[in-house]
């Protein structure tokens, strides 16, 4: 940290105070130097990110870091600079996900740089901060939100057309210190699975927005579909067994092809939720097994297959934001 | 639908309505009254399902004095309203506010469902 410029000295002034503060109050000075120093910061950082995008969920296994990094990677394909803030200090997957397991803080001149992870995309992760990744994070909350506003202070990004947010589940104290801390946040992202307690938590989420001032850009369903193909005689009509002891009829085409999506955890949740609430439906991602393979081998799935299912809905949902971003009617509404 | 909404231009609020401005040129008033009984979050709009909790509603919405919200852009798709008393929760999409504008159902005669998925 820089020297602080909080310089003690004697007044010629009839001050009766003593002039020579305290080692306390020389502290307190400082931290609130550094406190003013960290704010301007933000300002700063703030302004050179031009899109900041908060993905939440209410529930914990819906797929959150995948879609954060998922969005990322789909943003950076098109061309865009974009960096992740993991924000989920008790288990950050983004670095494992991007490639960069094991990679360490890098710190200059008490500034946090970010790692740079597949596509260029910058990251920046509480896991970076581990010993190892078998050790659990047991911070208290003081000491998770400090953590966290060094993590927006004190990172150099440098210039950014997008910055991914990605939160722990629920509706806990990081969103709110993050909305509170990093100015003219543009909207979140609330991750769903279809199945109905994972919407009743994301209803929570899409409240919780209303407390924290911040738009809802709408609702992704994850795990929305899982599609099998395979090769049978051609022209033929084969009966798949599927979840819930559901049938599903297809017929194999003129080269013995045949596909056919299975609702794994049902469907269009996610839809229902978004119109119920009146925000945005973004799209729905497939259920991908190269996700949980990608996110072991640190190869995502946008990278290894950037044309196939998954990326292709990772784009759209990305043309939905985008869409929900850009200049719009909100812009030139007059409003007196 | 949205495709075919003309663009809201203008809103201004007045003492007990607002004046919407399209650019269309069409202007429209909505009673405060009309846009708080309107409401799309998951508290009131449960309350418009049945007639009792309908009226219990409108003379709800109604018993409140009459103030000027604050208004808000919400994203690209809709408005909010910031009221001192009464329910602020609700993210009103242009869509439902020009079902407001011209006198129409913004449920669109659709019940409010909770969870049936």
């Amino acid at each position: 940290m820089a020297e602080s410029p909080v310089s003690i000295h004697n007044s010629d002034s009839d001050d009766s105070e003593d002039p020579n503060p305290s080692p306390q109050q020389q502290k307190q000075m400082e931290q609130a130097y550094a406190q003013m120093k960290r704010k301007m910061s933000v300002q700063e950082i703030s302004r050179k990110i031009k899109h900041k995008i908060m993905v939440l969920s209410g529930k914990g296994g819906v797929g959150k870091s995948t879609v954060s990094t998922g969005l990322a990677l789909s943003l950076a394909q098109r061309g865009h600079s974009v960096g992740i803030l993991d924000i989920d200090i008790t288990g950050p997957n983004v670095p494992k996900m991007m490639g960069l397991d094991g990679h360490r803080l890098h710190v200059e001149e008490g500034r946090i740089h970010p790692a740079q992870g597949h596509l260029g995309v910058k990251v920046i992760s509480m896991a970076f901060l581990l010993e190892d990744e078998d050790t659990p994070v047991v911070w208290r909350g003081p000491i998770k939100l400090g953590a966290i506003q060094q993590f927006i202070g004190d990172v150099e990004w440098g210039e950014l057309d997008y910055l991914v947010i990605d939160f722990p589940p629920g509706t806990s104290d990081e969103p709110l210190t993050v909305a509170q801390s990093l100015p003219d946040i543009d909207g979140m992202v609330i991750v769903t699975t279809p199945q109905e307690v994972a919407l009743l938590d994301s209803r929570k989420s899409i409240n919780f927005s209303e407390s924290l001032k911040v738009p809802v850009l709408g609702v992704v369903e994850n795990m929305s579909g899982y599609t099998i193909r395979g090769t049978a005689m051609a022209n033929t009509e084969l009966v798949i067994a599927g979840p819930g002891g559901k049938s599903h009829k297809v017929t194999s085409d003129g080269d013995g092809n045949f596909s056919v999506t299975l609702d794994i955890f049902k469907k269009g949740g996610g839809k229902s939720t978004a119109e119920e609430f009146e925000v945005p439906f973004l799209g729905a991602l497939p259920f991908d097994p190269g996700f949980v393979r990608g996110g072991d081998d640190g190869v995502h799935r946008i990278v290894s297959d950037p044309d196939g299912e998954s990326a292709i809905a990772f784009s759209k949902v990305v043309d939905s934001i985008l869409e929900q971003i850009s200049e719009s009617p909100g812009d030139s509404l007059e409003i007196i | 639908m949205s495709d075919k909404l003309p663009v809201m231009k203008r809103l201004e609020r007045r003492d007990v309505d607002i004046l919407v401005s399209y650019d269309n040129d069409q202007n429209f008033i909505i009673t405060y009254d009309d846009i708080r009984y309107s409401c799309p979050c998951a508290k009131c709009s449960p309350q418009r399902n049945n007639d009792e909790s309908s009226k219990y509603l409108r003379r709800e919405v109604e018993s409140i004095a009459a103030e000027k919200p604050k208004v808000k852009t919400v994203g690209k798709y809709a408005i909010s309203f910031e009221w001192t008393s009464g329910c602020s929760s609700g993210i009103y999409r242009f869509e439902r506010i020009w079902s407001l504008a011209n006198k129409e159902d913004p449920d669109n005669g659709r019940g409010y469902v909770h969870g049936v998925w």
